[in-house]
């Protein structure tokens, strides 16, 4: 009964009370189930007051020991007008020690008056040596009327094979209230829940061990073992409260069922490389909505896992793809069933890949791999190859941008670059460029050879202007040229070219010398200028009796000397005069 | 006219000059060492290598030593070479990398002192990998120089005669700047005040004598600048400043 209804009732009563203005007459009294017990064993003491709403004290136990209480009852009839209500305290007590034990009246203050209820004794007796029961657990699992139990489909399974486990509550309680129940932890498994729908008490009884019981199954899980070796599943704990009704608390039990064993084996280290886990009876089927498509156009390639197993712990295949496929995330759908039967159904994988390129492209097959729990062997399926043909797409070849996933290089290990090979253009220790003798000198080079161009060219502007000088260093290459001519004609015993040409050489190397002009080519300018250089007096006298020579010999036919000595004799001069006159 | 020629051949002559040559035993020892580092025989490869250095040196050929070092696990000496490389080629992004690597296995952790940097500016214009870069650079531009100075004598147009005279005025300054440069690159490859640690444990003391105060204790392959050395004891500064005295024979000049 519920708070809220209790107090409702004595909300009722109270205006009811108030308004009708006819109280009952006011009982009050003290009640034992037995007053003879041993010790160990229970009484229950009940005091009760009716038509009045005042509350009362514990009265004195006397010694007994308080194990259950006080629970407190209230009852409320209205019959033809007439209301009655009552309200009791219940108390469960007990002795360790045999004797004689009274319970001391209880006492209530009403309309001024007390009354009190009847003293009451108790004969305790010396029980049997069992221990005192002590605390709330008067039911144990071991109590033949309440007990649970832990069952497995199977005890001894694969690691990953499913094992149904069924949690059961047997009772020979009519009435049994569930106020809580724990349920063991999983250690090594994965569960999962079995949906049961609303529970309750089977239709059909069950006879176990003579006696015949109500069972209730509250529950089943799948449990997948995820460790080898022996799992153990711990007791599964209950609290009941049995025999409540509307005037009785009822009692709460505990129970604790047994503990359930199970030999998980580890699978067959054979593996196949892809294996990944799967573990029952399964299959695997593969499909792609179309296989020959436009480029930038989608694909739908759907992996289907389907029979029994631990389909829920399945991974994500990893179909291999062409880069020049896009390829997104997989959308999984589940089609899982779990019942009495197991986990079954299956699972859906449907991958949406874009081809950016066209081509024909082969796809890696599919492969998929599990072990088969009742062959006890690994099985691998492989799907048909598929091969998806790309027609170019409506922009062209060059619509599709391929963009693979750009990743970090990865560092993996350190260690030092490689060495140089090749030239290691060696140079002799120690020797460097800077302040070498050949970096001086290839830093002086340009710039003598600036400055011997600047004075070259200095020069060479100067004699350019010097017409008098340049005659004058002209005038000993014509006058051997002449001379050279003269030479020619002495041997070609030609008399009057011989004198001619050595009289215009000695002529021409004069006025060159001088710089005279024609009308200054006279004996006096001549010896004039021959004085200006020391020892020049002599050679003017004999240039002027060479010249006289010369003359002579060209218009008559006298020939002071031979013509081989004059020509001598006007090399020589020329040759001193050269000494003599320095520019 | 003769002497322009002879000038001509001079500058020619002393530019080839510089390059000095190599006998071409030295090319076969260098691939021999190259063939048994590649064969992983790094002892052999290092005694070739370290035949070629006795003469000869490049900072590829330093670089290849300190690989040597490092690979039969002589990380002081491999630091030794790989700074030895470095300051010949200051930019060599090989030699740094393995001079970074190699310096993680040192045991001193000196914070350097924030000294005044010239930056990446400096860094870069400094020359990567040739140490003779400005000397060879000073070279050019005092050649193109007096070109430009003649051919601005010799042209007759007025603009023309102009613009190579200012032309000439940007080559001094280029001269000038590449020789400050490389003088100063020159000082910085014959400057040897920094050595490297190559004993495993060495106390530096207060005092150049022993059992003075131990200041601190360096470990191989930690990089120390000496100050001066008197009576077989060397004063060295770490590079967050501190100074104390050690046993020349403890250290090897880079």
């Amino acid at each position: 009964m519920s708070v809220v209804l209790r107090s409702t009732l004595l909300l009722l009563i109270t205006l009811l009370g108030a308004h009708l203005g006819m109280a009952q007459e006011i009982g009050f009294s003290s009640s034992v189930d037995r007053n003879a017990i041993a010790t160990g064993e229970y009484v229950k003491l009940t005091v009760s007051l009716s038509n009045s709403q005042e509350g009362f004290a514990a009265p004195s136990f006397g010694g007994l020991a308080v194990v259950q209480g006080p629970y407190e009852n209230s009852s409320f009839n209205y019959v033809n007008g007439k209301m009655s209500s009552s309200v009791s305290k219940t108390w469960v007590l007990t002795a360790t020690k045999a004797g004689k034990y009274t319970i001391a009246p209880a006492q209530v203050r009403v309309g001024g008056g007390v009354i009190q209820t009847e003293p009451i004794t108790i004969t305790v007796s010396q029980g049997a040596a069992k221990p005192a029961d002590t605390g709330a657990a008067q039911g144990q699992s071991r109590d033949a009327n309440l007990f649970a139990t832990i069952t497995l489909s199977k005890n001894k399974v694969y690691v990953g094979e499913q094992v149904v486990a069924t949690y059961t509550l047997y009772s020979r309680y009519n009435n049994i209230e569930l106020s809580k129940y724990e349920l063991p932890k999983m250690d090594g498994f994965w569960a999962e829940e079995i949906d049961l729908g609303n529970t309750g008490w089977e239709d059909a009884l069950q006879t176990v061990s003579g006696l015949q019981y109500r069972v209730a199954i509250l529950k089943r899980q799948v449990l997948l073992p995820q460790q080898s070796g022996k799992l153990r599943i711990a007791p599964m704990e209950l609290t009941c409260i049995v025999n409540r009704s509307f005037f009785n608390r009822g009692s709460s039990m505990n129970v604790s069922s047994n503990a359930a064993e199970l030999t998980a084996m580890a699978l067959p280290g054979s593996a196949p490389a892809d294996y990944k886990g799967a573990v029952g009876e399964l299959a695997m089927t593969v499909k792609t909505d179309r296989t020959s498509v436009m480029a930038n156009e989608a694909i739908e390639l759907t992996i289907t896992y389907s029979g029994k197993g631990n389909l829920k712990l399945l991974d994500a295949p990893e179909p291999e793809f062409p880069t020049d496929f896009e390829v997104y995330d997989p959308k999984v759908t589940d089609r899982i069933t779990v019942n009495s039967g197991g986990m079954s159904g299956s699972r859906t994988y449907q991958y949406l890949v874009i081809p950016r390129r066209e081509g024909e492209y082969p796809l890696e097959p599919i492969s998929f791999s599990y072990f088969d729990t009742r062959s006890g062997s690994y099985r691998t399926m492989t799907a048909d190859p598929i091969t998806v043909s790309v027609s170019p797409g409506v922009g062209g070849p060059s619509a599709g941008i391929q963009r693979p996933n750009k990743t970090e290089v990865e560092v993996l290990g350190k260690d030092i670059r490689y060495i140089r090979t090749g030239d290691l253009d060696l140079r002799p220790t120690g020797k460097h460029m800077f302040g070498s003798l050949e970096w001086i000198a290839g830093m002086g080079a340009p710039a003598l050879a600036f400055l011997l161009f600047l004075g070259w060219r200095g020069k060479r502007d100067r004699d350019s202007q010097d017409v008098l000088g340049n005659r004058r260093k002209q005038a000993d290459r014509v006058v051997r040229k002449r001379l050279a001519e003269a030479e020619k004609a002495l041997q070609g015993s030609d008399r009057a070219s011989f004198y001619d040409t050595l009289g215009k050489a000695l002529h021409g190397y004069v006025a060159d010398k001088f710089g005279l002009g024609p009308a200054e080519t006279n004996a006096t300018v001549i010896t004039q200028r021959f004085a200006q250089h020391a020892g020049g007096e002599g050679l003017a006298a004999e240039y002027l009796k060479l010249m006289e020579a010369c003359d002579m010999a060209r218009y008559a036919p006298v020939e002071d000397r031979p013509r081989e000595q004059l020509y001598n004799d006007a090399a020589s001069l020329i040759s001193r005069t050269e000494q003599t006159i320095r520019s | 006219m003769n002497r322009f020629v002879l000038s001509f051949v001079l500058i020619v002559a002393s530019f080839s000059l510089v390059r000095a040559d190599v006998p071409v035993e030295m090319d076969s020892l260098t691939a021999q060492a190259t063939r048994t580092y590649a064969a992983g025989e790094y002892e052999q490869a290092l005694a070739l290598f370290d035949s070629v250095n006795t003469r000869y040196s490049s900072p590829s050929l330093l670089y290849n030593i300190g690989n040597c070092y490092f690979k039969l696990n002589d990380i002081p000496h491999a630091i030794l070479f790989y700074e030895r490389a470095l300051r010949l080629a200051p930019g060599d992004a090989d030699v740094k990398a393995n001079l970074e690597l190699a310096r993680q296995s040192v045991v001193d952790r000196v914070n350097e002192l924030p000294a005044f940097n010239l930056g990446s500016t400096w860094g870069k214009i400094r020359g990567g990998n040739d140490p003779d870069q400005w000397a060879r650079r000073s070279l050019w531009a005092c050649l193109l120089l007096f070109l430009a100075l003649t051919t601005a004598v010799v042209v007759r147009l007025r603009i023309l005669k102009r613009a190579l005279f200012a032309l000439s005025g940007l080559l001094f300054f280029a001269t000038l700047l590449s020789v400050s440069f490389a003088a100063y690159r020159n000082s910085e490859v014959k400057d040897d005040s920094e050595a490297i640690v190559m004993t495993a444990k060495v106390d530096v003391r207060s005092e150049p004598r022993t059992n003075t105060t131990v200041l601190f204790v360096l470990h191989k392959g930690t990089k120390v600048i000496v100050l001066k050395t008197e009576n077989q004891w060397s004063e060295v500064q770490l590079a967050n400043g501190s100074v104390g005295w050690m046993p020349p024979s403890t250290i090897e000049r880079i």
